[in-house]
């Protein structure tokens, strides 16, 4: 069952160059879904749209980010489907983000309130979803959540800034989980600490999934080699668009996309295989946003090239159970 | 707590140390600019009426006695012997009258009237510049830089006499000046209470506006560099009402605005120069411009002496307010 469902969701960023109005195409034309109990890894380099598509994922659209078209429905635990795309910011802001959707931002070491200790801020939470909500029953709630997730309960009575970066991002998983939200996004959740945080992270974010305090989960990262320790399905994004999904021991072991294979070969490990080959790397960059080369986005990069490349953009057509893949190497003809 | 203690006794030292040189430069400064007060009096006094030995001999008498015979830095340990045993001496310009009695009359007045303006123009100019600040692009927003900087870029001097000319000299509503009405002693009766505060409301206005108009200015800037900060965005993104991120703007954005209001009332005891002399207010600013304009090197030190004291005290306190609200600084001691 679906829990989170994009339907040709494009989104740009409207920018004026000398009094000319030009759009960058960050999210354009992506269909995804997330399903209940599944992990989504998005993955791609840096500048490629995966955080402008977590924001669409929760609609929250602030300018110069425009909405431009698509649809994005949420299913809540009760059945009800929630069309996020048909809401204004006011409703979803106090009926559905981190009630039902909620997000682990990417900076984590000041994403939560400087001078307010912990459990004021998971007060000040609860409070506006609830505003019965008693202090006493908040603190306890929150105790057993980080108790939960593994980590000391004296946390509640701590400040952010007290807190050592690895403490602090499971902290705001924490809080961002607080309410046991349906889908839980999490962008770039390890890029700023050590391996051995990371590995703990990532065994709290198993942590949600396993004691069903969120059913879902999007996991963006530019890292293959961390999200394959998590994902089940892995979603790999480039220049704004999605080019391949599939289940993450299908993407690992056998890539379709051109861009897909790059991206593996390109990860620095010490499997013994790495180390023979040397590591690789895709050459060139990747293309402007602004005005988008017609035919396939990668079709610059790709060693496969074909003249249809240039000329029309493959769609993301289905190969397989639970793959899909945008590229004419694919397409039958 | 113990590198508190350290900090605490260093900052005390330091303040000792300060204050001392600060006082050694403000009694040197007077001396060092031509004229004494006793020239000053004797000039005041050589009309021709008294014969010019009579004239010497008293000349002779007010230097011995305000010790100008003496070196510098005699009179200066004599000054500072003296004045922490309670005595700020004789004032040369006010007919013997004792510059402790002259303060303590002055003070309240300056008291009364730059404190309040201080703390609730505070109050005022950093709400409107936080409400501007958090609504981004607002014609709220709008209106508040319009305002604040028309206010803050007003010449206080120039608002002070326009007051005066609008209300007392047009309108006729209220008075032009002075702390209360000539013909009424000072006493706690209603009728009095009731003149002084006609008397106040003008010169009070005239401090408040321009002043409001600079925390506006300042308080938007914070705010809106606040509400760019990711733990906004967080709070934002998982529902966190709105009411409660302009609480949490408002409280951050106030810690380095309470810096500002301690070192403006660690001046307030200076008075208001101009303010004061436009409206002929009984205050600290009229003390010292009349001590420094006739050389009145007792009333000078008795002023500054006070003045110094309390900026540097004001400067203390607010490093201590500080620690005492922002958790950020309370606790890194326990760390460090």
């Amino acid at each position: 069952m679906d829990r989170l469902t994009l339907k040709n969701v494009s989104a740009y960023y409207r920018q004026l160059i000398v009094n000319k109005e030009v759009y960058v195409r960050a999210v354009d034309d992506v269909s995804l879904s997330v399903k209940k109990g599944e992990v989504l890894g998005l993955v791609g380099e840096s500048g490629c749209g995966k955080t402008t598509l977590s924001k669409v994922m929760m609609m929250n659209i602030n300018p110069p980010l425009e909405f431009i078209k698509g649809e994005v429905q949420l299913t809540r635990r009760d059945g009800e489907v929630i069309r996020l795309h048909k809401m204004s910011r006011r409703l979803l802001k106090n009926f559905v983000w981190g009630k039902n959707i909620s997000i682990v931002p990417q900076e984590a070491m000041s994403a939560l309130m400087p001078t307010l200790k912990i459990k004021r801020i998971a007060y000040d939470l609860v409070r506006s979803h609830d505003p019965n909500a008693k202090l006493e029953d908040v603190v306890e709630r929150l105790e057993k959540r980080l108790e939960e997730l593994g980590l000391p309960d004296y946390i509640a009575d701590r400040y952010p800034f007290e807190l050592s970066g690895g403490m602090a991002q499971r902290t705001v998983i924490a809080v961002a989980t607080l309410l046991n939200p349906e889908v839980l996004i999490v962008d770039e959740p390890t890029s700023a600490l050590d391996v051995l945080t990371q590995r703990i992270v990532l065994k709290t974010l198993a942590d949600l999934m396993v004691k069903n305090i969120v059913d879902s989960m999007v996991f963006i990262t530019h890292d293959i080699a961390i999200v394959r320790q998590i994902a089940s399905r892995i979603a790999v994004m480039y220049a704004g668009k999605i080019v391949e999904s599939a289940p993450t021991e299908d993407i690992i072991f056998n890539p379709l996309h051109p861009y897909t294979k790059g991206l593996i070969e390109s990860i620095t490990s010490l499997e013994p295989e790495v180390r023979k080959r040397g590591v690789k790397y895709i050459p060139g960059q990747p293309p402007q946003l602004i005005n988008p080369p017609q035919g396939c986005r990668f079709a610059d990069r790709c060693s496969f090239v074909m003249e249809k490349c240039k000329k029309e953009e493959p769609p993301l057509i289905k190969i397989g159970e639970g793959r899909e893949v945008a590229c004419w190497l694919y397409v039958k003809r | 707590m113990r590198p508190l203690i350290k900090y605490i006794i260093m900052k005390v030292f330091f303040l000792i140390i300060t204050y001392f040189v600060a006082l050694i430069i403000m009694f040197i400064l007077p001396r060092a600019v031509p004229g004494n007060p006793v020239q000053q009096l004797i000039a005041g006094l050589s009309t021709g009426a008294t014969s010019p030995e009579l004239l010497s001999q008293y000349e002779q008498a007010l230097v011995r006695a305000f010790e100008l015979d003496k070196p510098w830095h005699v009179q200066f340990l004599n000054f500072i012997m003296r004045s922490f045993s309670g005595d700020l001496g004789i004032s040369a310009s006010s007919y013997g009258e004792s510059v402790r009695a002259l303060i303590a009359r002055h003070l309240p007045w300056t008291l009364v009237l730059l404190v309040p303006a201080n703390i609730v123009s505070w109050f005022i100019g950093n709400y409107i510049g936080a409400i501007a600040g958090y609504k981004r692009g607002s014609a709220m927003e709008k209106a508040s830089i319009l305002v604040g900087i028309i206010f803050s870029q007003i010449p206080y001097y120039w608002l002070a006499m326009t007051l005066i000319y609008v209300f007392a000299i047009s309108l006729r509503i209220l008075p032009p000046g002075s702390a209360y009405d000539p013909t009424l002693k000072p006493s706690l009766t209603i009728e009095f209470v009731a003149s002084m505060l006609r008397h106040y409301i003008l010169p009070f206005l005239s401090l408040l506006i321009p002043a409001i108009g600079g925390w506006i200015i300042s308080m938007r800037v914070l705010a809106s560099m606040e509400l760019g900060s990711p733990y906004i965005q967080f709070s934002d993104s998982i529902g966190v009402r709105d009411k409660v991120l302009f609480k949490y703007v408002l409280r951050n954005s106030m810690l380095p605005q309470v810096t500002g209001l301690g070192i403006q009332l660690g001046f307030v005891l200076a008075g208001q120069i101009i303010t004061e002399q436009l409206f002929n207010y009984p205050g600290m600013g009229i003390l010292l411009a009349r001590a420094l304009g006739t050389r009145d090197y007792p009333l000078i030190q008795g002023v500054f002496m006070i003045l110094i004291a309390t900026i540097l005290l004001a400067n203390l306190i607010v490093d201590f307010i500080y620690v005492l609200i922002d958790p950020r600084i309370r606790l890194g001691y326990r760390t460090a």
